[in-house]
């Protein structure tokens, strides 16, 4: 990591909660869910959001989309059905309304671009980092919830590889790319985006999952099938960080049903830099800055100065920098 | 519909008051002295429950006076049921003031307000706003059985005619509580709360008769402020023509838009809605 300059000398029972991924500096390890923070103006009279590390805005493609079909949420035993499918108005729109929101930002802002082609994501990826406003790209190329080619990106290596090669050309900027974890060997993904460019990785989207109303005798979500996210999933998400930390060296952004400190402990412990919350958000608004503080108190309480000396300090096999 | 009341934030709040008017239907009291004064009737908030692993749960506000609001619910799953079985000490934190309520300046000086089973809540500080300036209301109440028809004397306390309906006939009218507004007639303006085929069929009796309805829409929430974009219906598109809606493609055929139910509503006009 690089050198850190600190303005006010913190006290030495004050750990370093600062992280880095791929680039993107964040003060806290936290960043909001894609999808789940809309477009961080939704949270801000109820959340001060200079006390979190970042939010990743709702996915942009290159036209306006309707999304899908109501009903778009079950909520099911320790987690929550969706099937959204990319409702936003396309980046033209977009980038006229949406980003000039950031002028200020009280945190890291992380631009999230969906497509349905290789050149969608160039394209998008290109449009979007080219404003100030957005510190990084997270490239979703993992969408379980659109009809064709969403989640296909994330599912075939060549794909993936291409998907990353293309927004890689297009910014020098920070770029994440999300996985899937739909795959047989997420790790094998995971190598052909770190080779295609990729700064960092987000490890897990939602895992595709369906409810059935017995009494209508038919499925509950408009879209039929929808990706599963919250606590229900936490422990898939923290196998393929851990899975995925040893067959890479850049960083890692877990995410996959994390609530409280411990469960961003155990994504950090894997092998993650820095953790998102998304579901966390809808269980209480204030978890994310609940995981901060007790990431904090468990540094201190193990006499660890900086976040950086746990990542991967659970897996032997962790290739990435600490 | 207009944006109403202030900010939404998170208060820290405890059960005050508990009662359950029938069985499986519970009014919890909160203490939220810097959130019950700005509750506009029609909003709702998140109800937190702590220990995490639940998304936090949609209610309407039915009361707020001075520094405590009620919320009405009927249990229907392990959510609900766990709000249901807080005691009266117990810590409950609210998200709120969320969504837009209720127009009153558009409803006239005679109107029909029509509840289906606990929809009947978010009706009562209507009722009571619109009450204080003199005009006259007719609560339309309809619900499964007697035994869920609840708290309708606290609407005739108001001064509020009150009509009931049940669908077994055990108390009031025998059958839809919609057939009984549509006899009516006279109103100016309606406003409903209460289950789906309940509020189309309203939407059809305001239109047939020229009167303009507003709905307050239930779906499941889970962020309840705009962010997730999982709460949808059908809107007709020139009536969300500002950002984040964006201005008609070249060649758009499409005729409706999806809006947040909990943040363009959850009370929408009938006439708006393309469901």
């Amino acid at each position: 990591m690089g050198a850190r300059v600190a303005l006010v000398a913190a006290p030495p029972s004050e750990p370093d909660l600062s992280t880095s991924l791929g680039g993107l500096r964040l003060s806290v390890p936290t960043l909001m869910g894609s999808g789940c923070y809309g477009s961080g103006e939704e949270y801000a009279s109820a959340v001060d959001l200079a006390k979190l590390g970042g939010i990743v805005l709702k996915s942009v493609t290159r036209l306006p989309r309707l999304g899908n079909s109501a009903p778009r949420l079950v909520p099911v035993a320790s987690g929550l059905l969706n099937a959204i499918g990319l409702q936003n108005p396309g980046i033209d729109f977009y980038l006229a309304h949406d980003v000039a929101k950031f002028a200020g930002r009280p945190c890291a802002i992380v631009g999230s671009v969906a497509g349905f082609s290789v050149d969608d994501f160039g394209y998008v990826t290109e449009r979007l980092a080219a404003r100030d406003e957005i510190d990084a790209i997270e490239l979703n190329i993992s969408c379980p919830n659109v009809a064709h080619e969403g989640e296909t990106f994330a599912c075939d290596p060549a794909l993936a590889a291409a998907a990353t090669r293309v927004a890689r050309a297009a910014t020098r900027k920070p770029l994440i790319v999300k996985l899937s974890p739909n795959v047989t060997d997420i790790a094998a993904i995971a190598r052909v985006v770190e080779d295609a460019g990729a700064d960092a990785l987000a490890v897990i989207n939602t895992v595709r999952g369906m409810s059935i109303d017995v009494d209508a005798v038919t499925p509950r979500l408009g879209n039929e099938s929808g990706g599963l996210s919250g606590a229900a999933i936490r422990p898939i998400a923290v196998l393929a960080v851990w899975e995925v930390a040893r067959a890479v060296r850049i960083p890692i952004l877990g995410q996959g049903g994390i609530e409280t400190a411990r469960d961003a402990l155990e994504f950090i412990l894997a092998g993650a830099r820095a953790v998102s919350i998304g579901t966390g958000n809808f269980t209480d608004p204030r978890a994310p800055l609940a995981v901060a503080d007790g990431i904090r108190a468990y540094l201190v309480k193990r006499k660890v100065a900086t976040i950086g000396e746990i990542v991967g300090a659970a897996n032997p096999g962790f290739l990435g920098a600490r | 519909m207009p944006v109403l009341g202030s900010d939404a934030a998170v208060h820290d709040s405890v059960v005050c008051d508990r009662r359950e008017p029938s069985p499986g239907i519970v009014v919890i009291g909160c203490s939220a002295p810097r959130l019950a004064p700005y509750v506009q009737p029609g909003q709702f908030v998140m109800a937190i429950l702590p220990g995490g692993e639940r998304v936090a749960t949609a209610l309407g506000v039915y009361e707020a006076v001075a520094d405590r609001l009620s919320l009405m619910l009927v249990v229907v799953g392990s959510r609900t049921r766990e709000l249901a079985s807080l005691v009266i000490g117990a810590p409950l934190a609210l998200l709120g003031p969320l969504g837009n309520g209720f127009d009153r300046s558009t409803l006239g000086r005679n109107v029909a307000l029509v509840a289906g089973g606990v929809g009947v809540a978010p009706l009562l500080l209507l009722a009571r706003d619109l009450r204080a300036s003199g005009t006259r209301v007719t609560l339309f109440y309809g619900a499964r059985t007697s035994a869920a028809l609840v708290d309708a004397d606290r609407f005739s306390a108001l001064g509020v005619e009150v009509v009931l309906a049940t669908d077994d006939g055990s108390r009031g009218y025998h059958g839809y509580v919609t057939e009984l507004l549509e006899r009516s007639g006279g109103h100016d303006g309606i406003a409903a709360c209460g289950p789906t085929p309940m509020l189309r069929e309203v939407a059809r009796i305001a239109d047939s008769c020229g009167v303009r309805a507003q709905l307050s829409l239930e779906e499941t929430f889970a962020c309840g402020v705009g962010a997730c974009w999982g709460c949808v219906v059908p809107l007709d598109r020139s009536s969300l023509q500002a950002p984040p809606f964006p201005p008609f493609a070249e060649g758009e055929r499409r005729t409706y838009v999806h809006a947040r139910i909990c943040k363009e509503g959850p009370v929408f006009w009938a006439h708006e809605l393309r469901w």
